[in-house]
């Protein structure tokens, strides 16, 4: 009788552990064995309180298994980890779920993407989003799609937008309540960016929020002529989300034509912003634009991180990002108020940032029929790599690429579903771009150190209690840095570059970390016990 | 997206490749140069006079002479050289305008490199002794770039930039690698690799070594070129001239007597 019980019991924990429910991804912050949501809590800190790894056991990390999927294309999965399993996305419409155990490939979801496909930049995809017994992915055709977590089933599948016009979805989507989020990919073929939520339960839409104004709403008036039909605003990284706010925290990408800002004139709003969204409605709260008529390539999709500050004496609650224009910023997210504003890198389009936000641009830095040179380039200070805040150093942890690149422009006819840059970038001879790890003070901007790498960087963060930075390079390098002083102190060649953040989680009572690299997903463990 | 693009460009191409060349085209040939600027000038340069990369002038091309052929070698690259594929970058009608403009600017009345190729040659393995370290053919050191088709590869006077002033531009992954052991000692290589935490380097011997960065003193990558910078002094004008003439017949099979 009491071993029937007790098994019951287990059970119910067990059939518990492999839901998830809206509660779990509130708290998900408490849950160190898992990872519920692309930046493992709302607030987008991607950090975890576990310290079995530290800064003094790190050098005994090893690798637990190795699932090698094979396949080709850009690896950038945030793997999901809950009920004893590791949910995976892949590019090219692939996904996995694997035994956490073992790496054993439970099932597999697969799509033959269609043939015309517009791409801007490959077939990846970054993820998950889980509530209760489903799974959602987007698929690069632009559809979103809910799977049976159990059994990697379709459950049901909605067109987001027309991938013939030039959109694609990449991005993981973000679950608040009962609804599904989703960003949208396409401003270099002419499509008008969004960010969509759709019922979890029936897949139905529930709301829509444009990211370009049209003409005669409020910030239209930033378009010249009709040029907002072809306005751009991607939203291909995932949100951040204030639930006491009930806020949606989205950046937005690039205005179209990239290049040439001559048929686009004005400020160009919502693009190169980060839109505060009601959760409920998909009703603007407000906006701030980080780069005004950007004509130089830089979306604001790196992750808006939601850290409570204290500047200058006073608690805010702010809203975090490292731009691809160059400089670090800090909001207030209650308001979208203007708090702070540095370079983490080298900036010669700005000679800064004035008190009401907006840049000092430097004249004559426009791309050229002749070439620009500009810096950052076309790739920003730093792209979309996911950051990280360390709630014990209070410090917060992105990756860089450092230097110029020249920028052309052209004359260009805009027609449905072809590429509409109106030209392009190339690097400056002799002069190749490096990278860094920077670790930045959110509260005053100040660059705390900074971990010089070779080449501009590409992978994630994740920090940890345990004191570390988890990072990696292009060159296979999967590397854990001193949360504190930035000193390499491990690092593992994973024979394939890395491109994706590592997460962490706990397996029988020890920490796990794992990552995608190469096309393989890596996990490990310390060696030799505790 | 390589695949799916690649498989699209295969049905045009070989659509095109029936037709004879295109006659000139001044509108496109006008587009392509715009194309042809932010793409190919870096290693062709601005007025496609070569450089790093083979001179676009000289109406001969290595890859075939037909439009068919340029537009594959645009769109695929070329194996085993530093030219990528453009397909995923460029539409099918910017590479066609780009062959337009390639076509422009084709002179067909080149003069030739003044100098002795055979003379050259013999400079080249003796008085030079080039042959220590650059093989031809099969024959000479491992340590710097093999040399067996270097003539279409280069423009001349990239070639005779890279005798006269060897440092002025080195190709990727072929910097000059220094490592300092614990001990003190020195090597110093050719680069074989070099990423965040190691290095590998080939010597003028044609050893090979590498090091763990953590393990040495220090492991350093150099724009210094370890080709001697004295081919001005050790040479008259003319047997540079001479040299330059081997260079430039370099074309492969030939080579490799």
């Amino acid at each position: 009788m009491k071993t029937a019980t007790a098994l019951l019991t287990l059970l119910s924990v067990a059939i518990a552990a492999s839901t998830v429910t809206d509660q779990q991804l509130r708290d998900a912050q408490a849950d160190a064995a898992s990872w519920l949501t692309y930046g493992k809590n709302y607030q987008g800190w991607r950090y975890s309180p576990l310290a079995e790894i530290n800064t003094t056991t790190v050098s005994r990390l090893a690798p637990r298994w190795i699932y090698q999927t094979g396949a080709a294309g850009s690896n950038e999965t945030t793997p999901l980890v809950f009920g004893g399993m590791m949910y995976i996305t892949r590019p090219s419409n692939n996904a996995d779920a694997l035994d956490l155990l073992t790496g054993k490939q439970i099932w597999h979801y697969h799509k033959d993407p269609p043939a015309g496909l517009n791409l801007c930049c490959g077939q990846p995809n970054r993820g998950f989003a889980a509530l209760g017994d489903k799974l959602f992915k987007v698929n690069i055709e632009a559809t979103l799609v809910a799977l049976d977590a159990r059994t990697g089933a379709l459950l049901w599948e909605r067109q987001i937008a027309d991938y013939k016009k030039g959109f694609t979805a990449t991005g993981a989507p973000l679950v608040v309540k009962n609804k599904v989020l989703v960003g949208i990919a396409g401003a270099e073929f002419g499509t008008r960016g969004f960010i969509d939520a759709y019922d979890a339960e029936t897949g139905e839409r529930a709301w829509r929020f444009y990211t370009v104004a049209a003409k005669g709403e409020p910030g239209g008036d930033t378009w010249a002529g009709d040029s907002w039909q072809r306005g751009g605003g991607s939203t291909w990284i995932t949100g951040t989300y204030d639930p006491d706010l009930n806020l949606i925290y989205w950046g937005t990408g690039n205005p179209g034509p990239g290049m040439d800002g001559d048929v686009r004139a004005g400020d160009n709003l919502y693009t190169c912003s980060l839109v505060a969204i009601d959760a409920d409605t998909g009703k603007l709260k407000w906006h701030f634009q980080f780069t005004p008529h950007d004509t130089h390539d830089w979306d604001a999709v790196a992750d808006p991180v939601l850290i409570d500050l204290n500047i200058k004496g006073q608690a805010v609650k702010a809203v975090v990002q490292a731009d691809r224009n160059g400089y670090f910023y800090a909001l207030d997210r209650t308001n979208g108020k203007f708090l702070l504003a540095s370079p983490y890198t080298r900036v010669n389009w700005a000679s800064g940032i004035g008190a009401d936000g907006r840049p000092l641009v430097v004249p004559r830095m426009e791309p050229s029929e002749t070439g620009t040179k500009v810096c950052p380039g076309l790739g920003g200070g730093h792209n979309w790599s996911a950051t990280a805040y360390n709630l014990d150093t209070k410090l917060f942890y992105f990756g860089t690429a450092d230097g110029c690149e020249v920028f052309f422009r052209t004359k260009q006819e805009f027609r449905e579903g072809q590429w509409y840059q109106a030209s392009t970038d190339t690097a400056l001879p002799g002069e190749p771009q490096t990278g860094a790890v920077v670790a930045v003070d959110p509260a005053t901007g100040e660059t705390r150190w900074r971990y010089q790498m070779l080449t501009q960087h590409t992978a994630g963060m994740l920090a940890t209690g345990g004191g570390l930075v988890f990072t990696g390079d292009g060159e296979g390098y999967f590397t854990a840095l001193d949360a504190r002083t930035g000193k390499p102190l491990w690092n593992f060649q994973a024979g394939g570059g890395l491109g994706a953040p590592a997460i962490t989680y706990n397996l029988n009572g020890r920490q796990q970390i794992a990552v995608a690299a190469g096309s393989s997903i890596i996990t490990f463990q310390l060696m030799n016990g505790k | 997206m390589n695949h799916s693009i690649a498989i699209l460009l295969l049905v045009p191409v070989a659509a095109w490749a029936q037709t004879a060349n295109n006659p000139p085209d001044p509108e496109a040939a006008a587009g392509g140069g715009a194309a042809f600027r932010p793409y190919c000038t870096p290693c062709h340069g601005v007025r496609g006079e070569g450089g790093r990369g083979p001179d676009l002038t000289r109406g001969v091309y290595s890859a075939g002479d037909k439009d068919a052929d340029l537009f594959r070698t645009i769109a695929n690259g070329v194996p085993g050289t530093e030219m990528p594929g453009f397909a995923a970058d460029l539409r099918d009608e910017d590479i066609r305008r780009i062959v337009a403009f390639i076509r422009s600017i084709a002179r067909h009345d080149v003069a030739g490199i003044p100098g002795d190729k055979a003379k050259g040659e013999k400079l080249f393995w003796d008085k030079g002794g080039c042959g220590a370290c650059h093989v031809v053919g099969g024959r000479g050191g491992r340590m710097g770039p093999e040399l067996t088709r270097i003539g279409p590869q280069r423009s001349p006077q990239y070639l005779r930039d890279a005798v006269l002033a060897p440092s002025k531009d080195i190709l990727p992954g072929s910097a000059t690698i220094t490592v300092t052991r614990r001990d003190g000692t020195k090597l110093v290589g050719v680069e074989r690799g070099y990423d965040n935490f190691s290095a590998q380097l080939m010597d003028v011997a044609g050893n090979y070594y590498s090091f763990l960065k953590s393990d040495v003193q220090s492991a350093t990558r150099g724009t210094r070129s370890l080709m001697p910078d004295q081919y001005g002094r050790l040479f008259t004008p003319a047997e540079i001239d001479d040299l330059l003439a081997y260079l430039v017949s370099l074309r492969g099979a030939e080579a490799a007597r």
